[in-house]
């Protein structure tokens, strides 16, 4: 069994609104797997579903061969849910205990309590934790069993910076170990830093899915900006390699799809131009222009 | 299953509105009533000191198995029992043990208001009696802590709190808890006798008298216990297939 999940036609209606829209994927173990999508997209209804805490109105969800609710009973899955909260007047030591006493495998207590960056906080009240720590403390819950698939939702809305790349390295870690990963987030340039593999979801449908260099080329590769210094635009548009041109004040942009080939001719040719930047068009356009097209369906 | 249970227990201790609730406000109640109306006297054949105690201790009984369902209320509003559903423990298992902490609640009250009423009301029973009494009340509370259940997955946390505690004043009002059912009037007192409240204190009425419960007393609370025990696994069952 070299699958982790598999989703086939999975539907998810809420009364008259369709959430989830007919998704098809499959997962690999030891993939590291980004859910992105903009809020609303399904993406929390889609987990829910992997999870067994809802049931799909159409399809099936299979995870390690089973259904989701036999995985969790083995457990084979952790998760780190958004917005769940924790029982108060219990010590992140003992949840972290209460967690290992239920799963067959745990790993050792302080390495969790290391891995989450909780070490310091053990003796601490679970109420008595910043919207940060009690973050970690989610990962450390989801962590503490060994599970083979490790399911995070949106897993740093309440990290600030450094606690964020805190985290990412934690889950490096752990996904090093041959473990599967599927997190969901919007923010695009983590699921292009952390994943293999991105699956972009709209309007619950899946709407690109491939490397985070596979879905920046979907949309051109390059923007090349410069003051044109008078510089038609029309000749601009003709330059080699340019996909769209447009100004901005007295800026020009170029979308390229081969940035080399313009930048090349924009030297040659000798056109003024001054503070010329060339910017990777980056995961967040490529991701809006891909779900503005799925809206437009 | 036994490790949720510890963790759950030891959370239970840690919360002093618990102690408050189960332990302090029956015996204060205990002892104001039993100052007010003196230990002398009998009502339905037990001595008026012990069979307040069995009220107040029924009363308290009843606060305690509800307020579960407090808290089950508010962990569902909260994700956490969402997210012990995504751990290998079973649904099933999480209510098993809410629901005996919830009977385990019983006991603290009956206990309290005894010792208060065997060292400052002169009650004096034998240690049977006193074990008869702590067990009877303690798996008597079960209908209740199936009650309290059914609330907590039905209701939103805020309407849970109010709901349980007008639940817990009208069954122990109208159970003759407060008010003995000797001296109620004709209606309210039929009413009363179909009531778990009043079958549950009649438990500890019995104890103190020196007899066995009467079965029909018994049969009356074990309905109680099906009904709400039902109550409260379709409110389980359809709190999970929503969320």
């Amino acid at each position: 069994m070299t699958e982790a999940v598999r989703l086939q036609a999975v539907a998810k209606n809420y009364g008259p609104v369709r959430a989830v829209d007919g998704i098809d994927l499959s997962i690999a173990r030891g993939q590291t797997v980004a859910l992105l999508g903009p809020n609303g997209a399904g993406k929390s209804t889609t987990i829910n579903m992997l999870l067994g805490l809802l049931e799909p109105t159409d399809g099936t969800v299979r995870v390690f061969g089973g259904s989701p609710t036999e995985a969790v009973r083995a457990g084979q899955v952790g998760a780190m849910l958004q917005e769940s909260g924790f029982a108060a007047n219990a010590t992140v030591r003992e949840l972290v205990e209460l967690a290992r006493a239920l799963y067959r495998d745990p790993l050792p207590t302080a390495e969790i309590l290391a891995t989450a960056d909780l070490t310091a906080l053990a003796g601490r009240r679970l109420d008595k934790l910043s919207g940060g720590q009690t973050q970690r403390v989610r990962f450390a819950f989801a962590l503490a069993g060994n599970p083979e698939l490790l399911v995070l939702d949106e897993p740093t809305a309440a990290l600030d910076v450094e606690s964020r790349q805190a985290f990412w390295a934690a889950m490096r870690r752990y996904a090093a170990t041959g473990r599967t990963v599927l997190f969901a987030t919007h923010y695009l340039e983590e699921a292009d830093d952390f994943a293999d593999r991105v699956i972009v979801i709209a309007r619950g449908r899946v709407v690109a899915d491939g490397s985070g260099a596979d879905i920046r080329q979907l949309t051109g590769g390059r923007t090349v900006s410069f003051d044109r210094a008078g510089t038609d635009l029309d000749v601009l548009r003709r330059l080699p390699g340019v996909v769209e041109a447009e100004t901005r004040g007295e800026r020009a942009l170029l979308r390229c799809d081969d940035s080399d080939s313009t930048v090349r001719a924009l030297l040659a040719d000798g056109h003024s131009w001054r503070n010329l930047e060339i910017t990777g068009a980056g995961l967040e356009e490529a991701f809006l222009s891909l779900t503005a097209t799925a809206g437009k369906e | 299953m036994r490790a949720y249970l510890v963790f759950e227990l030891r959370r239970l201790i840690r919360e002093p509105r618990m102690a408050i609730f189960t332990v302090v406000l029956p015996v204060l109640i205990y002892t104001i009533s039993s100052g007010s109306s003196g230990d002398a006297g009998q009502v339905g054949g037990v001595d008026v000191a012990a069979y307040l105690m069995v009220s107040m201790a029924a009363y308290g009984a009843l606060v305690g198995a509800l307020s579960v369902g407090i808290a089950v209320s508010q962990e569902r509003a909260s994700g956490w029992l969402r997210q012990l559903r995504i751990t290998p423990l079973a649904p099933t298992q999480v209510v098993a043990v809410k629901a005996l902490l919830a009977s385990l609640l019983a006991i603290p009250p009956v206990v309290s208001v005894g010792l208060v009423a065997a060292f400052a009301h002169g009650v004096s029973f034998s240690a049977g009696q006193w074990v008869a009494l702590v067990v009877l009340m303690w798996l008597g509370s079960l209908p209740f802590a199936a009650f309290g259940l059914a609330l907590g997955f039905t209701l939103p946390p805020q309407l849970t709190q109010p709901v349980s505690m007008l639940g817990v004043f009208g069954l122990a009002f109208l159970g003759g808890l407060f008010v003995p059912v000797a001296v109620m009037p004709h209606v309210l007192a039929s009413i009363a006798t179909w009531l778990p409240s009043n079958r549950f204190a009649e438990l500890g009425w019995s104890v103190v008298a020196g007899q066995a419960p009467p079965v029909g007393g018994v049969a009356i609370l074990a309905a109680w216990a099906v009904l709400f025990g039902g109550l409260a696994a379709w409110a389980y069952r359809r709190s999970a297939a929503l969320r």
